[in-house]
């Protein structure tokens, strides 16, 4: 025991030295000022870069005086920066009596629509590295930063992952600014506010906070950015860094933000008053906090009318539990409660087994597992390949591995419920939760049959009841129960019934429809009635 | 604490495992008994005792995965033994799974048993929680429980099937047999002041060529299940069989008519006019008239027109009152002779008994214990009324056109 923890802690330290040794390694320029010779900076530049070749130098000349535009190429729009920086930087004619070079550049000559003074080390790497001019005059120890950002970057495109047959058709990008654009566009409203941070030691990545002034609780906002403030890791490659590093708990199958790749979802939750943390380089835009309802409403759902919804929903969650139970149901009823089985499917059930040499956990194990490997190997075999892995995996789960008697034509029959019932679940995180638990409850009924499953259920339900995500129990507004949130839970009323935002997410502001806003013909008479008492 | 809390929880999860697959049986590691036969033992033993044990893989033989098998979808393993339990573990010796009665469906007693009295073998069906009290008990008539649980049949693989569906089918369209479960057994058997009945069954023809697969390869199977009469128990012993109308008139007195039909003549034909109840409605209040039980019966019943084989005018309300009055007759008739056979009997099967029970019962206590005779000699009056509802498709029947 104690040479395991003296071990742990040699490591332990071991890591705080490698941190130590990297974050020195990056502590560049510090607080250096920048030089009065561009020369120098242009080489210092270099320096740090260590000579990169996407690092772009263009030497100018402004009447007299010598300077240096700096930028990173394929981060610029080239364009942009030959039009508004150039060519007015080389037209410009430079008046010969005295005066403020860097004044006169930053003000008369650079048409750029965001232009910023930089004077240490520090600020131009960041703006350098991320797509920003630089203009370096000679004699002056500060620099000039333009805007222009550009380069080569996905177009918007429709979603891939989270499909609706009615609604938009637009999806996230990997640009954090078409992103937020994308959101903005949808809440024209001041109240929608932005904040931006820097995470990741070395990637540097921009990561935005999005919510709306006064219907977000400000004390989950806080907590937001506290969380977020806290992260130091080298690197942020997608939201999925993010989530798991702000995520109330790590051992839980159940996920615990909410992500998504359409703007509509995003902005429907913003008005519910949750988060949305965008991070660049990632299509996939992080909401918190999640509950666990919300990973059953599909954006068809407000869509179509309300009927359709709320069966489509229930649909649904019948297919979660299907996918969640459905193989552990057959092992329990075929090997503990043959008497719950009609005689005649007992009796047909029976037959088909009788060749097949395991018993029927081991059955369903080997189909559940042939299934899932199929699957991942769909995922990520060439789309040239996955066509031919298709048809051979139907053939070697349909056909033959029936006819070998390995398994019985019912349990191709489970196994090819449990999985389409699995991908009826609108966000993918949460069937992935279905589908891991799957496993452990087939183990439970084999052992000890619909006992072991209800068991399974129960400290399932236990579970889910202790989570919380951002301070927010997971199961509301079921458990704790609020009556008037009912409306969007199981049954999707009617878009002017929906009244109430989530009272355990949204605080203070909480009335989102206004008085009779229920559809009638219109009476005798007077034809409209005033219909502007629409809340925020 | 921290560790102490770690420990229980470990202990918790492995709580599930302890069970350690307990009672775990697979499908095929079980015999599904689909019929159990009962008989008076031929040797030394009390009962023999018939399995039929249905053969999967022959019943599904059609479906891809199963083996194809060719033989008879049912296979009879024979045991004996002073009680059930005994003859069932006895039975083990000869067949190669677990016998699993979850899901049997029937209980034939053969009619030497139910003469010398079934007690002896309900406590065991039961008390087995294997066994529902849904199983439907029926008596082999004039026959050994074993001849009818061999044969097999068509049109329904399972032979078990072949007598719940007749005797469903039968009960629904023409009322002279009823489902007795043994959970009605049971009550009946054990209600002061009523007794229950069994459906009978016979078998037509051989029962040697009714187990051979000869009997499903051809269109007229040489042996045949035929449902017939009803088994009337009295103190758990077979006291005697009601047929036909006798039957039928024992189950509107019961009021489980569901459907049947009666027919009368009419212009000097013989049963030119058949009429179909479908509703009906019994009453019977039992009260005490000079000392003796007496019982008022009424009969109520809807019914429609199913043939006219002479001329009749179904639209003239005369004779629609006479064709009501004439019907109201029948069912009479038949509830009168039901009556009397089952006073033959001594056995009060309609509830009679209990009947006084539930109303007097101060003057139950005096005369329970003489029942069975008081029963035998008791009155009634049957009072039925009968109301003509339908015609079918036609009105008046082509037989009154050809007289034009």
């Amino acid at each position: 025991m104690s040479i395991l923890t003296k071990m742990l802690k040699k490591k332990q330290v071991q890591r705080k030295n490698d941190n130590f040794r990297q974050k020195l390694d990056h502590s560049i320029p510090g607080e250096l000022l920048i030089h009065k010779d561009y020369q120098e900076n242009i080489s210092r530049i270099k320096g740090e870069l260590g000579n990169s070749a996407d690092l772009g130098i263009r030497e100018l000349k402004i009447g007299p005086y010598q300077g240096a535009l700096l930028f990173i190429d394929g981060l610029v729009d080239g364009k942009g920066i030959n039009e508004f920086i150039l060519e007015t930087l080389m037209d410009k004619k430079v008046p010969i009596e005295e005066f403020d070079l860097f004044q006169f550049v930053l003000d008369q000559t650079v048409a750029l629509g965001s232009v910023s003074t930089i004077t240490n080390w520090n600020e131009l790497f960041d703006k350098l590295l991320s797509g920003c001019s630089i203009i370096l005059l000679n004699g002056c120890n500060k620099a000039i930063s333009g805007e222009t950002r550009g380069g080569e970057t996905r177009s918007i495109a429709e979603p891939t992952q989270q499909l609706s047959i009615r609604g938009p058709k637009d999806a996230f990008t990997e640009t954090l600014r078409t992103n937020t654009a994308l959101i903005r566009r949808r809440i024209k409203s001041p109240n929608l506010w932005i904040e931006s941070m820097k995470i990741g030691r070395v990637t540097q990545t921009d990561i935005a906070i999005m919510y709306v002034k006064g219907i977000a609780d400000e004390e989950i906002v806080n907590e937001v950015k506290q969380r977020l403030n806290r992260i130091d890791i080298d690197a942020i490659l997608d939201s999925g860094y993010v989530e798991q590093l702000i995520e109330e708990q790590t051992f839980t199958s159940f996920p615990t933000t909410y992500h998504t790749e359409r703007p509509d979802v995003v902005s429907s939750q913003l008005l519910e008053g949750r988060i949305a943390i965008v991070a660049d380089g990632s299509p996939f835009v992080l909401t918190v906090p999640a509950v666990f309802v919300q990973f059953f409403q599909a954006p068809d759902d407000y869509y179509s009318r309300f009927d359709l919804s709320t069966s489509v929903r229930m649909l649904r969650i019948l297919a979660f539990f299907i996918a969640l139970i459905g193989p552990s149901l057959y092992i329990a009823a075929t090997t503990f409660h043959q008497e719950m089985i009609p005689t005649t499917l007992a009796i047909a059930i029976a037959a088909q087994r009788e060749n097949v040499p395991f018993p029927a956990f081991v059955e369903a194990l080997i189909m559940e597992v042939t299934f899932e490997i199929l699957r991942e190997a769909g995922l990520r075999l060439p789309r040239a390949v996955g066509q031919a892995v298709s048809i051979v995996g139907a053939l070697v789960i349909g056909q033959a591995a029936v006819q070998a008697s390995i398994v019985s034509p019912v349990m191709v029959i489970v196994v090819s419920i449990t999985a389409i019932a699995n991908f009826s679940t609108p966000v993918f995180a949460m069937a992935i939760s279905a589908r891991l638990l799957r496993f452990a409850l087939m183990a439970l009924a084999a052992l000890v049959g619909f006992f072991g499953i209800m068991l399974g259920l129960i400290v399932m339900a236990i579970h889910l009841c202790s989570l919380r995500s951002f301070g927010v129990p997971y199961m509301s507004p079921v458990a704790p129960f609020s009556g008037e949130n009912q409306q969007d839970v199981f049954i999707r009323y009617p878009i002017w019934a929906l009244k109430y935002r989530p009272r355990h997410i949204a605080r203070g502001n909480i009335v989102r429809t206004g008085e009779n806003q229920k559809p009638a013909p219109p009476k005798h008479g007077n034809s409209h009635e005033s219909d502007d008492t629409k809340g925020n | 604490m921290n560790s102490f809390i770690r420990i229980f929880m470990l202990l918790i999860i492995v709580i599930p495992l302890l069970g350690g697959c307990w009672n775990q049986r697979e499908l095929t590691d079980l015999a599904f008994v689909m019929a159990l036969g009962i008989d008076k033992g031929t040797g030394n033993e009390k009962y023999d005792v018939t399995f039929q044990v249905v053969v999967p893989a022959n019943v599904a033989s059609s479906q891809n995965g199963g083996s194809g098998g060719q033989g008879p979808p049912v296979v009879v393993y024979k045991s004996s033994g002073n009680n059930l339990t005994e003859a069932s573990r006895r039975a083990t010796k000869k067949i190669p799974r677990e016998l699993y009665y979850s899901h049997t469906s029937i209980v034939v007693i053969g009619e030497d048993l139910a003469r010398e009295g079934i007690l002896g073998v309900l406590d065991a069906l039961d008390r087995d929680p294997e066994f529902r009290t849904t199983t439907v008990v029926i008596i082999a008539k004039d026959r050994k429980a074993e001849d009818l649980i061999s044969v097999i049949t068509n049109l329904d693989k399972l032979p078990m099937n072949r007598f719940i569906k007749t005797l469903e089918a039968t009960e629904a369209m023409l009322g002279e047999n009823i489902k007795v479960t043994i959970d009605d057994l049971l009550q009946g058997i054990t209600s002061s002041g009523k007794e229950p009945v069994i459906s009978g069954f016979i078998m037509e023809g051989s029962t040697e060529k009714g187990t051979s697969p000869q009997n499903i390869n051809t269109t007229k199977p040489p042996a045949m299940i035929t449902a017939d009469g009803l088994a009337v128990i009295r103190k758990g012993k077979l006291a005697g069989w009601l047929d036909y109308n006798n039957a039928r008139g024992a189950v509107w007195l019961m009021n489980k008519m569901q459907g049947t039909d009666i027919d009368f003549n009419w212009n000097g034909i013989k049963d030119a006019v058949s009429t179909t109840p479908f509703l009906s409605n019994t009453k019977v209040a039992v009260s005490i008239k000079n000392g003796k039980p007496f019982a008022n019966i009424n009969i109520e019943t809807a019914f429609k027109l199913s043939e006219i084989n002479t001329d009749f005018d179904n639209e003239d309300p005369k004779k629609i009152e006479v064709l009501e009055n004439r019907v109201s007759a029948q069912i009479k008739s038949e509830v009168e002779s039901a009556i009397k056979q089952v006073q033959e009997y001594k056995a009060d099967i309609f509830g009679f008994g209990e009947n006084i029970h539930r109303n007097h019962p101060k003057i139950w206590g005096e005369i329970k214990h003489d029942w069975g005779n008081q029963f035998a000699n008791m009155d009634y009056q049957i009072n039925v009324k009968s109301y003509y509802r339908e015609s079918g498709l036609r009105g008046k029947p082509f037989w009154s056109d050809l007289k034009k």
